[in-house]
């Protein structure tokens, strides 16, 4: 026996905690990451051989490497390489990847045909080795990072954008405005950037987090940022001989990534209902 | 008369909140009972307590006696024993209740196996009588894809009975027909009573109430207003919202006077031929629109309808032939009003700025908005808020105003009203006739229902039966001609309505 639907909208639970705990790491990480330079001033370079692995102090409440280097304002300059790959890598290919989307979608016929088959190629390579592929490319490293990152991850805008606004553009509203004689932009602002930005944002945290994974991860099998440019995954695999002697040296990049991500996460999955 | 089902004091609460009133209803062999309503009457809330079907976070108060025993519907559970042994339910839009890659047989064999208990050979035999008492005999071994939408209704009641219930219960079964389909599942639900079986309709559809008969409830908001047998409750209505109902029924509107087309066309169409998935839906088709003309177009739903007017619109492309539009008229005074009210308008946006983004667009006069308002019997504070808030009538009376403000000379309108209730049918309808009128704007308007074109039209255009005739589309039918012009046929329901509206 089938149910009957009826208008009686049922409450659906959502997860405001979650939005608010991430939130608030991300601001304690970020805080971190531009505040440390004013408040534990220090050079992330300079080594110094009186405080090899060197227990915190004043200075630096977060101790000492294995070269004697400030752990403090290394963390923080990490965070911030980190962070702004980040960040520029979401932007741009959210910008690519709505851009895209919207003209696929709205385009239809062999437009639509041709940017899906260039995302469907770009999907066919792993991540990782796009970003590995670019970096043999681009000379410098943190623009290979944005560059390769983009690539990886406009698709998920893509395909995402694409969707929603096929299904709009079938509707009637769209039909309606452009009868009433508003032009692309008017659809755009009024019509399809409403329904995109929630889902936009959600994905722009999930992205991020990917970003930020990829980074460390190449750098924690070296082929990422060069030493002694401070990095999280360079610096986990620094201090991973030392672990015996400083655990607490080795547990802050790991601490540091875990909190990045796990904010980011939060941000993006309380969205969900 | 045996009565199956005794519904003594059934009523329906949310929270604190009482959404259908205490009701008791009988449901005997041979008497169908008709719970009419429109939405939000809870018409179908309190078929779903005497079922037992009540969505979460409703409950249901009262009792059902039903084969000897006593159930409080409270403890909806107990219930659950009955359905596909004694009460059944027509689905909704049957054809999505049945299994998509299951031959016919076996979704009717398999409610005598499952709820019957008989073996394979005997439920397979009872499944082959039951498809033949409905005339599906041949399509035993079909799928649901492959039949008629009628013969997928039967189907659909032939599982729905197998497991031997008698009582019926059939909630809003014509919504969304067209006329012949719905002619079909009147003839359906009463082969039921006729064999002895009790039928709870729930609808909206006045016609399927009359046709009917038995006992008639009328429901409004959660309230039963009026109850008596059908006829004499539709003939001699005694409440006020009765009233309006039956005088709301395009049946019984009054007919008008066809009006010679005058002026020149603002819209000519030429020798039009429209495909759609490699079907051609009309060919040849010639048509002129002129000021203050309307036109109706009428057909069987996929005959092209739609189809026809964004052709002429220049929404898509013909196969051959030509839409010509009336010399120096501007491209945005060709418009459309959709038949899903809230889709027409931006989903997050309030309505009053979906207004002024149009008067800034333009260039308009503010000032038109508050008289249009008015004139279209319109709140002022619906302005603030989001299509979503706002009722379908009131919602579609906005699209009108939206289009009005930029005085179109031709308005394309697909089935206005048909997701609208009757009474809210007949005030827009009512505005969309005068508007042309008034402003000369050319209406085409497209319905399923005849009746309502022709009360509103001034020529009705049938297109439909593409194999049966040469063009695809009967043109050119006086309205008053075809149906027999019935000048004062019920006098006093239609020009009440028409006469609230102006008098408004």
């Amino acid at each position: 026996m089938s149910v009957i639907p009826t208008d009686i909208p049922l409450q659906a639970s959502a997860r405001p905690w979650s939005r608010l705990a991430g939130a608030a790491l991300l601001a304690l990480v970020l805080g971190f990451a531009l505040l440390a330079p004013l408040v534990f001033p220090a050079d992330p370079l300079r080594q110094s051989l009186r405080h090899i692995l060197a227990a915190p102090d004043a200075a630096s409440p977060l101790g000492y490497d294995h070269l004697g280097r400030s752990l403090t304002a290394r963390l923080a300059a990490a965070l911030r390489l980190s962070l702004a790959i980040a960040a520029a890598a979401v932007a741009s290919a959210a910008l690519l990847g709505v851009a895209a989307g919207v003209l696929a979608a709205w385009r239809g016929g062999w437009v639509d045909r041709a940017v899906s088959l260039i995302a469907d190629a770009f999907l066919a390579l792993p991540g990782l080795l796009l970003v590995l592929i670019v970096s043999a490319i681009v000379p410098v490293t943190p623009m290979a990072f944005w560059i390769g990152l983009t690539l990886v991850l406009w698709i998920e805008y893509f395909r995402l954008t694409r969707a929603t606004v096929s299904r709009l553009m079938a509707a009637p509203a769209i039909e309606a405005s452009r009868l009433l004689g508003f032009g692309p932009l008017y659809v755009f602002r009024r019509h399809l950037w409403p329904e995109l930005a929630p889902v936009l944002l959600t994905l722009g945290a999930f992205g991020a987090a990917t970003a930020i994974m990829m980074i460390a991860a190449l750098g924690f099998v070296s082929v990422g940022m060069r030493p002694p440019t401070p990095e999280l995954g360079l610096m986990m695999v620094e201090l991973l001989p030392y672990y015996r002697e400083a655990p607490m040296a080795l547990l802050v990049p790991v601490l540091a990534t875990f909190l990045t991500l796990l904010g980011l996460n939060l941000v993006a999955g309380g969205r969900r209902t | 008369m045996s009565d199956l089902l005794k519904a003594t004091a059934v009523s329906v609460r949310a929270g604190l909140s009482q959404l259908v009133e205490p009701v008791s209803l009988t449901l005997a062999a041979g008497r169908p009972v008709t719970i009419l309503g429109e939405t939000g009457s809870g018409k179908s809330l309190l078929a779903q307590a005497i079922i037992g079907t009540l969505p979460a976070g409703l409950r249901a108060g009262g009792q059902v006696d039903v084969e000897g025993c006593s159930l409080d519907l409270a403890h909806p559970r107990a219930l659950r024993d009955l359905w596909g042994r004694v009460i059944a339910v027509l689905p909704q839009e049957p054809w999505l209740s049945l299994d998509p890659l299951m031959r016919a047989r076996a979704q009717v064999a398999e409610g005598h196996a499952l709820v019957r208990g008989l073996n394979r050979a005997e439920a397979g035999q009872a499944a082959d009588r039951d498809l033949a008492g409905l005339g599906l005999a041949e399509a035993s071994a079909s799928r649901p894809d492959q039949l008629s939408g009628g013969m997928a209704q039967r189907l659909a009641l032939a599982a729905a009975r197998a497991g031997g219930a008698r009582i019926v219960v059939a909630d809003e079964p014509t919504k969304g027909l067209d006329i012949a389909r719905r002619d079909d599942v009147i003839a359906l639900l009463m082969r039921e009573v006729v064999q002895g079986g009790a039928l709870l309709t729930i609808t909206h559809d006045l016609t399927l109430a009359r046709r009917m008969g038995g006992e008639l409830i009328v429901m409004l908001k959660g309230r039963v207003i009026e109850r008596g047998p059908a006829d004499q409750v539709l003939s001699q209505p005694r409440h006020d919202y009765t009233r309006r109902l039956v005088a709301a029924d395009p049946a019984s509107w009054p007919r008008r006077v066809p009006r010679q087309p005058v002026g020149k066309p603002v819209l000519r169409a030429e020798g039009l031929s429209v495909r759609r998935g490699g079907r051609r839906l009309f060919r040849d088709l010639g048509l002129d629109l002129h000021p203050g003309q309307i036109i109706g177009i009428e057909g069987p739903s996929g005959c092209g309808k739609s189809t026809l007017g964004d052709v002429l619109l220049g929404l898509c492309r013909p196969e051959q032939g030509k839409v010509i539009r009336g010399e120096g008229i501007a491209a945005r005074r060709f418009q459309k009003l959709y038949q899903d009210p809230p889709s027409a308008f931006p989903r997050h946006l309030p309505l009053g700025r979906a207004l002024e983004d149009l008067v800034r667009l333009h260039g308009l006069d503010r000032g038109r908005i508050g008289g249009l308002m008015a004139r279209l019997r319109l709140d002022p504070v619906l302005l603030g808020r989001r299509p979503d808030a706002v009722s379908g009538g009131e919602l579609q009376r906005l699209a009108l105003l939206r289009l009005l403000l930029l005085d179109p000379v031709f308005l394309f309108a697909d089935e206005p009203t048909s997701r609208l209730d009757l009474i809210t049918q007949a005030e827009v309808t009512e505005l969309l006739v005068e508007t042309a009128r008034e402003t000369g704007m050319a209406l085409l308007i497209v319905s399923h229902d005849p009746d309502l074109l022709a009360g509103a039209a001034d020529r009705v255009i049938r297109l439909g039966d593409h194999e049966g005739s040469p063009t695809g589309a009967d043109l050119v039918r006086d309205p008053a001609a075809q149906t027999g012009y019935r000048p004062a046929d019920k006098p006093g329901f239609g020009t009440r309505v028409a006469a609230e509206v102006s008098g408004a």
